[in-house]
Formats: structure tokens, C-alpha cells, sequence
């Protein structure tokens, strides 16, 4: 049985809080680890840094990833990710504010799943997160490897 | 020989045409009577001629002499007759051949007589006298034969023939002589007179030809000298001094068109040069309008590329803390119901709202600032399709209104599709919105022409409104209707502007309060009708 862990990409901490809360309110029950920033996502998903005792082939099973983020960019990360042979096939959701153009058409040339884009409304904030979590944690079938 | 004559002089003036002027002219060597020139043409001609006309008359005078000659010869011939028949009918009578033979050889001794026989011819005799003297030698000979008649006592009796033959060729000797003599002398003649005519016209007139020719090799415009001619004058003026005057006036015409033809080329100049410094002046000017372009189209950049990341900015930044309003807010409102009393959860309403007002007023400011940037896809569209389909959308949002929709068919322009369809949609909104009043909603797409150039509008029967306001209608936020009547954050018109701006049109409205509204918009109205249009903003 491979990670049911979501691997959150946030730097700010009130955000970080509402999707927690949000995540709460829907039916998941996954556990969520927060990277606070690029680097320290790249060093869970490749088990380096403070990581480096964590099992490199076993990534999350979904990674939501911020774009504006201090240092290493939201985008870059995606890159790397998509680089890693053993991240190569990990479901990646940008949740982002921005519906900037370029930001959007730049993540899907770097081969994120899906991009959405948090209403300021909570309500509705509360269903894309239910709807997310369930298509990708549920509907959707993972690569075997 | 007339022929061989007339194509000699022919042929040489052939050659001479295709030969170079300036060597015909060029007699350095003085005048040569017996070149190629006119005076051998002239010699040969006249000495032709004359020939001929000697000839001839040769001919007549050697003919008349012949007669004359052979006429002396008939005479002579009929005086022997008159003179010696009856002494030789005497001497036949008596057969006295010697008497005969004397008589007859006194006879051939006068001139041309060549041969003279007598013959009896009394019909009994077998034997008949014959007495001949001489022979004949020639063919052309004069011949006559008489009857011999013997008076014999008043009585007549023919007793012979006397023949005579006289040769021609002592005529045809003198005819030769006399007309070798007439020849040489005529031909004598002849030459020399020729020779005196071709001194006379060398000196009146080839040698002065000669003169002028040379004069006319050296000829230039600037050579001060009038053309005269060395020679004693004629006492009156002559064909030369007419070609020499003749001469000099061209020259002096030549002269003045040289001269008129050198001012206007100087006139040229100066306007060439004048023309050339007026062209350096365009291209420097030109220059420097290139580089303040370049400086502006720079400055232009920059700014769009600030508003970009400002634009940018609003949309990620700005939201994110709304967002944070709005969540927490929710959170208090739903987590603490019992610690909060009624008018705490109303300001914690407010503040909800508004956080959501201010998020859809960035969502439309974002909208707005996108019509202004990006590239321009120019193509033919068809408005009329995008007009349906926009109303469409309408009816599909809101299937409980009931209005008339009246679009006119096949209207293009040329233009962004994306940009075109915000425009359409924005209008065709505007008009739906503001006819939820009227009694008989209506709204119409259509395009009529304004001084040859197309103007399209987009026309209802709503809500209108005051003209004094109009200039407010385009001013992002600024709304003329109150937000309880129709809702709207004011921003649509000026997305619309924007995009007209941006495919180089205008856009205006009329409108009355409770009459309807109608928004009039043009495209590429710098351009020449049928023009191809491009981008004007290019990276707006």
C-alpha cells in the first residue's frame, strides 16, 4: 500500500491554516504535510535535507503546489518534480490565486494535472477542496510505479 | 556604257555616306581634281556625253557623205551612157574589138568603174562578142547594164549590152578616213573643254565646298570666327554666299541653344542639389523621429511590461489576503454562533461581502487590464455569428426574459476574435440588462455606413440614459444607474473601449432616459477603405 499522504506547498501560514480547515470540513481524512516553502518540498520528495531518513520511492499521493513562494518558485518545483524519474508520474494540483495567463499555459507545459484556481469565497473554497480530494484520492487510479 | 556611267557615281556615293564625315572634309593635301571627287564624276560625264553627241553627229555626217559619194558614182555611170553608147554601138557595128577594148579600158580608168563588158546580142549569131575589161572583186559594187542600139540609117537596132559595175570601196575608205579624222579631232575637243569646265567648277565652286568642309570639321561653338569664303566676289550674291550665310545664321542659332541649353542644365543642377540637401533633411529628420519612436515604442514597453507585473500583482497578492478575510470570517461566524451575538454576526457579514465586492471588482480591473496587452490576432470575422452567439449565451443564463434579438446578416470586420467576442458579448449584456423594464425588450446587431466607412452598434429599447452623463459611460468603475436598479460593477464600456482603441476605431453612445441606449463603434478608421489592417499597438 503506497502514501495516502498530500503533500501541501504553502508559504503562508493563514492559507495554510484554511486549507487545513478546509480539508477538514470535506471527507478526507489524508494526512497533510506542509512544505513551507520549494526546497523543503524538493527534500521530501527526494528525501534530502531533514528528509534524507524518509523512503525516496515512496512519493505522496498528491502534491498541491502554490505558485508565489519564496526562493525556489512554485513552478520550478513543478519542474523538478517532473525531472525525478520517481516523481515523474505524481499527480501535482497548482492551487494558486493567480489566473494569470502565462502561469496557467507555464504549468501545463510543465505537466501539472490540473490547475485551480482558490476562490476567495470559503464556502466554495470548502467544495473544490471536497472535489479535488475525492476525484484525485478516489475516482482517480495512481501509476502502479 | 550610259549604264556603267550612271552606277559608278552611285556606287561612290554610297561608300561615302557610311564613311566617316570628317574624312571627306579633311582635303589637308589641297584640292585633288582626279580623286574621288565631284570633278572625276563631272569629267566622266561630260566626256560621256560629249562622245555620244560627237558620235552621233559623226554618224549623220559620214551618212550624208555616202550618198553624196554614191550618188557621184550613179552620175558617172549615167555620163558613160550619154556620152560613150553611140561611139560603142559604132565600134560593136563594125566588130571592131580593138577599137572596143580601147574604149572600154578608157572607161575604167574613171574613178570607182571597176569592170565594163559588152556583149552582142543579135539572136542569130552562135558565137556573140564579148569584150570585158577589168574584174569584179567585191560585193559592193553599183551595177548597170544599158542596151547598145545602132542607128542604122534612121533605124534603130539593139545590137548589144554595155554592163557596167562600179565598186564602193573607194567610199567605204574615205567614209573611215574622214570619220577617223572627225573623232580624233572631237575627242581632242572634247577633253580639253572638260578639262576647262572641271578647272572653272573647282575654282567657283569645289574648292570653296572644300573650304567649308574643313571649316566645318574644325567647328566648334566656342571658335569666335565666322565662316568666309577666299574668292573674288561674284558681282551679285550667289548659291554659296547663300550657304555660307545660311551657315553663319545656324551657327549663331546653334550658339544660343547651346547657350539656353546650358542655363536650363545649370537651372537642373541647382535643382538637383537643392532637391538632394530637401532629401538629406527627410532622412535626418526621419532619423530622428525613428529614434524618439524607438525611445516612446522603449518607454511604451517598459510601461506595459510595470502595469504587467502590477497587473499581476493585484491578482495574486491582492486576493490572497481577501481570501483570508473572507475564510476567517466565515470560520467566526460558523465556529462561534454562541459567543457572538446578532449584531456581531451582521458586521461579520459585512465584512464578508465587501471582502467579496473587492474580489470581483479585481476579477473585473484584471479583465480590463487584459484587453489592453497581448498580441493582436488580426482575421475576417464574421460579427454577425459572434453577435448570435453571444445573445445565445444570454438566453441560455437567463431562459425567463422574453426578448427580441434582431441581427443583422453577414457584417465582418477584421479583427481579434477573443477581443471582437468581449466587445459583442459586453454590448449585447449591457442591452439585455437594461431592457429588463421595457415592455417589449428588444436589442439589435447591426452595421450602417457613415461617410463610406462602416459603423456597427448594438441598439436596445431599455433603461437609455441622460446624455450629459455620456463622457462617464467609459470611465472604469463609473456607473450612471443605481446599483439597486441593475447590478454591475461599471467596467464592461471600458473594456470595450480599450479593444476599439486597440483595433484602431472609436466607440460612442446615444441615448435618451427610458428610450433606449445606442453604442456605435468603427474599426480601422486611419486606414483606407479596404485596406489591409495590422496591429496598431503591435505589444499593447
Amino acid at each position: 500500500m503506497s502514501s495516502q499522504t498530500i503533500l501541501l506547498v504553502e508559504d503562508n501560514p493563514d492559507d495554510v491554516e484554511l486549507t487545513l480547515l478546509a480539508f477538514r470540513r470535506s471527507r478526507m481524512a489524508n494526512e497533510i504535510l506542509v512544505a513551507w516553502n520549494g526546497e523543503e518540498a524538493l527534500d521530501y520528495l527526494f528525501a534530502t535535507g531533514q528528509y534524507v531518513s524518509r523512503d525516496v520511492n515512496d512519493p505522496p499521493a498528491l502534491v498541491l503546489l502554490d505558485l508565489k513562494l519564496p526562493g525556489l518558485g512554485g513552478l520550478d518545483v513543478l519542474r523538478r518534480i517532473r525531472e525525478h524519474p520517481v516523481t515523474r508520474r505524481v499527480p501535482v494540483v497548482i492551487l494558486t490565486t493567480s489566473d494569470d495567463e502565462q502561469d496557467i499555459v507555464n504549468g501545463y507545459n510543465l505537466g501539472v494535472n490540473s490547475y485551480i484556481r482558490k476562490p476567495v469565497d470559503f464556502s466554495s473554497f470548502v467544495g473544490v477542496v471536497d472535489q479535488l480530494g475525492l476525484y484525485w484520492l478516489v475516482v482517480n487510479t495512481r501509476s502502479p510505479v | 556604257m550610259d549604264t556603267a556611267g550612271d552606277v559608278i557615281p552611285a556606287e561612290h556615293d554610297a561608300v561615302a555616306a557610311t564613311r566617316p564625315r570628317p574624312t571627306l572634309a579633311a582635303g589637308t593635301g589641297g584640292f585633288r581634281p582626279f580623286s574621288r571627287g565631284i570633278g572625276l564624276r563631272l569629267l566622266t560625264l561630260i566626256i560621256l556625253f560629249s562622245s555620244l553627241v560627237t558620235l552621233l553627229s559623226t554618224l549623220s555626217q559620214l551618212y550624208i557623205d555616202y550618198h553624196r559619194d554614191v550618188s557621184d558614182i550613179e552620175r558617172r555611170l549615167e555620163e558613160i551612157e550619154r556620152t560613150n553608147l553611140d561611139s560603142l554601138a559604132s565600134s560593136l557595128w563594125h566588130v571592131d574589138t580593138d577599137q572596143l577594148r580601147v574604149q572600154l579600158d578608157g572607161l575604167l580608168r574613171l574613178p570607182d568603174v571597176e569592170m565594163l563588158e559588152v556583149r552582142e546580142t543579135v539572136g542569130s549569131v552562135a558565137n556573140p562578142l564579148v569584150v570585158t575589161v577589168g574584174g569584179s572583186h567585191g560585193t559592193s559594187v553599183i551595177e548597170r547594164t544599158y542596151p547598145i542600139i545602132y542607128d542604122d540609117r534612121g533605124t534603130p537596132r539593139p545590137i548589144g549590152m554595155l554592163h557596167v559595175s562600179a565598186t564602193l570601196e573607194g567610199v567605204y575608205r574615205r567614209l573611215l578616213e574622214r570619220g577617223v579624222v572627225i573623232l580624233v579631232t572631237q575627242g581632242v575637243k572634247t577633253f580639253l573643254v572638260s578639262l576647262f569646265i572641271l578647272y572653272i567648277v573647282h575654282r567657283l565652286v569645289t574648292r570653296h565646298l572644300v573650304a567649308i568642309a574643313e571649316f566645318l570639321g574644325e567647328f566648334t561653338l566656342h571658335a569666335g570666327e565666322a565662316l568666309v569664303l577666299r574668292r573674288r566676289r561674284p558681282p551679285a550674291r550667289d548659291e554659296l554666299d547663300q550657304m555660307v550665310d545660311a551657315f553663319n545664321d545656324m551657327r549663331g542659332n546653334l550658339a544660343r541653344a547651346y547657350h539656353d541649353l546650358r542655363e536650363a542644365n545649370r537651372a537642373l543642377v541647382r535643382d538637383n542639389e537643392a532637391r538632394r540637401r530637401a532629401e538629406e533633411e527627410v532622412t535626418r529628420l526621419n532619423a530622428v523621429l525613428e529614434q524618439r519612436v524607438r525611445q516612446r515604442t522603449a518607454e511604451l514597453e517598459a510601461a506595459n511590461a510595470e502595469l504587467s507585473s502590477f497587473a499581476y500583482s493585484v491578482s495574486h497578492d491582492l486576493r490572497a489576503p481577501l481570501r483570508r478575510i473572507e475564510g476567517f470570517g466565515q470560520m467566526l461566524q460558523e465556529g462561534y454562533v454562541e459567543i457572538i451575538d446578532d449584531k456581531g454576526r451582521h458586521y461579520i457579514e459585512r465584512i464578508r461581502a465587501g471582502t467579496r465586492e473587492m474580489a470581483e471588482m479585481i476579477d473585473s480591473f484584471l479583465k480590463l487590464s487584459r484587453s489592453t496587452r497581448g498580441e493582436l490576432t488580426v482575421e475576417p470575422l464574421d460579427l454577425s455569428a459572434m453577435a448570435a452567439d453571444a445573445v445565445a449565451k444570454l438566453r441560455e443564463k437567463d431562459p425567463d426574459r422574453s426578448v427580441g434579438a434582431t441581427i443583422a446578416p453577414a457584417v465582418t470586420v477584421e479583427g481579434d476574435r477573443k477581443l471582437m467576442a468581449v466587445v459583442l458579448s459586453n454590448l449585447l449584456e449591457n442591452a439585455w440588462k437594461y431592457t429588463r423594464r421595457a415592455d417589449a425588450a428588444a436589442i439589435a446587431f447591426g452595421v450602417e455606413s457613415r461617410a463610406g466607412r462602416p459603423v456597427y452598434f448594438v441598439r436596445d429599447n431599455g433603461a437609455g440614459f441622460d446624455m450629459a452623463f455620456v463622457d462617464r459611460l467609459f470611465i472604469p468603475f463609473h456607473r450612471l444607474h443605481k446599483a439597486e436598479d441593475f447590478e454591475g460593477i461599471g467596467i464592461g464600456l471600458a473594456t470595450v473601449q480599450r479593444i476599439i482603441a486597440r483595433h484602431g476605431g472609436r466607440v460612442w453612445a446615444e441615448g435618451e432616459p427610458g428610450q433606449g441606449a445606442t453604442f456605435y463603434f468603427t474599426c480601422w478608421e486611419g486606414r483606407e477603405p479596404g485596406e489591409q489592417p495590422n496591429d496598431p499597438a503591435g505589444r499593447g
